[in-house]
């Protein structure tokens, strides 16, 4: 399988020469199997890109595209509107979520492009267009992929998956905070916790099974990609905006002993330089006590070719 | 006044080496009257380089106050919002001006990209800063930061797009982004809105090829800039809200045709510029 990198960046899309390296886009992995499967993680504005390249190859009006979507914020959605494969008749499109209480899978992405927000309502894609809501530890295939997936611990609920085929696999653990000191579900969490306090013991509880979940998703998966927003020092400030550090995926990782981690969802005002650091303060991190984990953060245009073709 | 730009592009933003020199954020224009406020007009992503610069004043002490105008609520013009720093600072004060039927429906509109399932603030009352929202009286001039503003709604695709014309004294800037005139060129009441004012920030979106082509999307075209630039019989145009899919060479190109057509048409008096990120230009 090929593993490409569309958009690496979090929260928006950061235009400028600072971020020209690694690129700007938010949120979007294209997973192609050997067979011609295509699975798309995420659906932030670099999935624009992926939508200009499907319209030109040859299958144009043949599209088909199993879009995961780990959760509905922002930067993991706002290219959607802006996939030309949408507007083409013949294109297939379908995207699975996480199954909420609240509000239908539909609603959330119909009312990205309603009126007064975006020019062409979404009843209007040409597209044929299916949604399929997913149970937080759901397993499913689509054609010769197998796809499992986990709960992460963000606000309002992300999804992990692990996609495996032709004798690989690649996990996607984008958005999640660790799974120590808040444990995230619906509700607005305002203020960072206390120094020091301890949790309640059924959120103790419940992270320490969420995180066992993550494990057992990454064991011994070839690739994993993690959201890798913080630095240790945003970790400090802000826990409560629910996203890690570099520290917890190698953590993650080495438990799993998978092969490979890639550095994800890139801050907003991470320059080229600082991810530069980053990454090599992480490859110094994952080698420690002849650890054998390896290091890269991700950067538009990133190919990574796994098991067979 | 200083007019500095934060964000000239439309639709979507479009980071990459082919877009830094004019910028890939989307539409963020701000305003500094003489008596030294603040009035921002559109907060599409360049909005959060505004604020982050903002914060090294005032507004990072929560003493900060500015007037906010929207031309419209599609993403490109609001997607800045939850992202604008100085909106999270109690202390600082921001009025919104934009249109909708009433105050009511336009707080709604802005609070539908603050819900949670797309952002985990979930709603504007958890921003901290004082925010007011008033829906705009096309026919009524108003006062901002000691300045009077005047709305017009253009053509818009499906929808319309409000132009401002703010007036600081004699100085006058006029804001039409998102223009999609009929063929007939600019209505008459967007013409009076435009006349003689010292700068005209006109869509641009395209090429006059490109805007033939997709003429259906409600975007001017250069030529439907240095059209309006001259039935105005403004100063200064300022080509602005370039296609997402433009490089820095094609906006040169773009305002190379500015010029040529605004001196074909008789509009030779008229200065052409193309806005670009972290420019700023004084009246």
């Amino acid at each position: 399988m090929r593993v490409r990198f569309w958009g690496v960046r979090g929260s928006l899309p950061v235009p400028g020469q600072k971020t020209e390296r690694y690129g700007g886009n938010t949120s979007c992995v294209e997973v192609r199997s050997a067979a011609g499967t295509r699975v798309v993680v995420d659906a932030g504005t670099g999935i624009r890109k992926l939508g200009k390249e499907l319209g030109t190859d040859g299958d144009a009006g043949r599209t088909d595209v199993h879009l995961l979507i780990s959760h509905t914020h922002w930067d993991h959605i706002q290219g959607l509107p802006y996939f030309s494969p949408l507007y083409q008749r013949g294109n297939k499109l379908s995207v699975y979520a996480r199954k909420r209480d609240d509000l239908h899978l539909h609603a959330v992405f119909a009312s990205q492009t309603d009126d007064p927000y975006f020019p062409v309502p979404f009843a209007e894609a040409q597209a044929e267009i299916a949604f399929r809501e997913l149970t937080d530890s759901a397993k499913f295939e689509i054609a010769d992929v197998k796809v499992a997936c986990a709960r992460l611990n963000h606000p309002y609920i992300a999804t992990a998956y692990r996609l495996t085929v032709d004798g690989a696999s690649v996990v996607y653990v984008s958005d999640t905070a660790p799974f120590t000191d808040i444990l995230f579900e619906d509700e607005f969490v305002e203020h960072p916790p206390s120094p020091g306090a301890e949790l309640p013991a059924r959120d103790r509880q419940k992270l320490a099974h969420m995180r066992d979940g993550v494990v057992r998703l990454c064991a011994g998966a070839d690739l994993v990609i993690y959201d890798t927003m913080f630095t240790s020092e945003d970790y400090q400030r802000i826990p409560h905006y629910g996203h890690s550090r570099p520290s917890d995926a190698v953590d993650i990782c080495r438990e799993a002993d998978a092969r490979r981690l890639v550095l994800f969802h890139h801050a907003p005002e991470r320059t080229d330089t600082e991810i530069d650091g980053i990454l090599a303060e992480t490859k110094t991190l994952a080698a420690r006590d002849g650890g054998a984990l390896e290091v890269m953060a991700a950067y538009e245009g990133l190919d990574v070719e796994l098991g067979r073709g | 006044m200083e007019i500095a730009f934060w964000g000239v592009r439309g639709s979507i933003p479009a980071p990459g080496p082919s877009t830094v020199r004019y910028g890939g954020n989307t539409a963020c224009v701000s305003l500094r009257p003489k008596n030294g406020g603040l009035i921002v007009l559109d907060c599409g992503t360049g909005a959060r380089n505004l604020g982050m610069a903002l914060m090294e004043g005032v507004f990072g002490q929560g003493r900060g106050e500015a007037s906010i105008l929207l031309s419209h609520a599609h993403w490109d013009h609001i997607q800045g919002f939850p992202f604008f720093v100085p909106l999270y600072h109690s202390g600082n004060r921001f009025h919104i001006f934009g249109g909708a039927q009433s105050s009511a429906m336009l707080e709604g509109i802005l609070e539908g990209q603050m819900a949670p399932q797309y952002f985990p603030v979930q709603t504007l009352k958890n921003m901290g800063a004082g925010i007011d929202i008033a829906a705009i009286d096309e026919g009524e001039p108003f006062q901002v930061a000691g300045c009077t503003v005047r709305a017009r709604t253009n053509p818009h695709g499906r929808a319309g797009a409000l132009a401002f014309r703010i007036e600081d004294g004699a100085q006058s800037v006029v804001y039409a982004s998102d223009a999609g005139y009929a063929p007939s060129g600019p209505p008459p009441a967007s013409i009076d809105l435009y006349r003689g004012a010292d700068i005209l920030i006109h869509d641009s979106t395209y090429t006059p090829e490109d805007g033939r082509r997709y003429a259906d999307r409600g975007f001017s075209s250069v030529e439907n800039a240095v059209d309006a630039a001259i039935a105005g019989q403004v100063k200064r145009l300022v080509l602005f809200h370039y296609d997402q899919d433009y490089s820095d060479a094609e906006v040169d190109g773009l305002c190379a045709r500015g010029r040529r057509l605004l001196d074909e048409r008789g509009g030779r008096e008229i200065e052409v510029t193309g806005a670009a990120e972290g420019a700023t230009l004084a009246i």
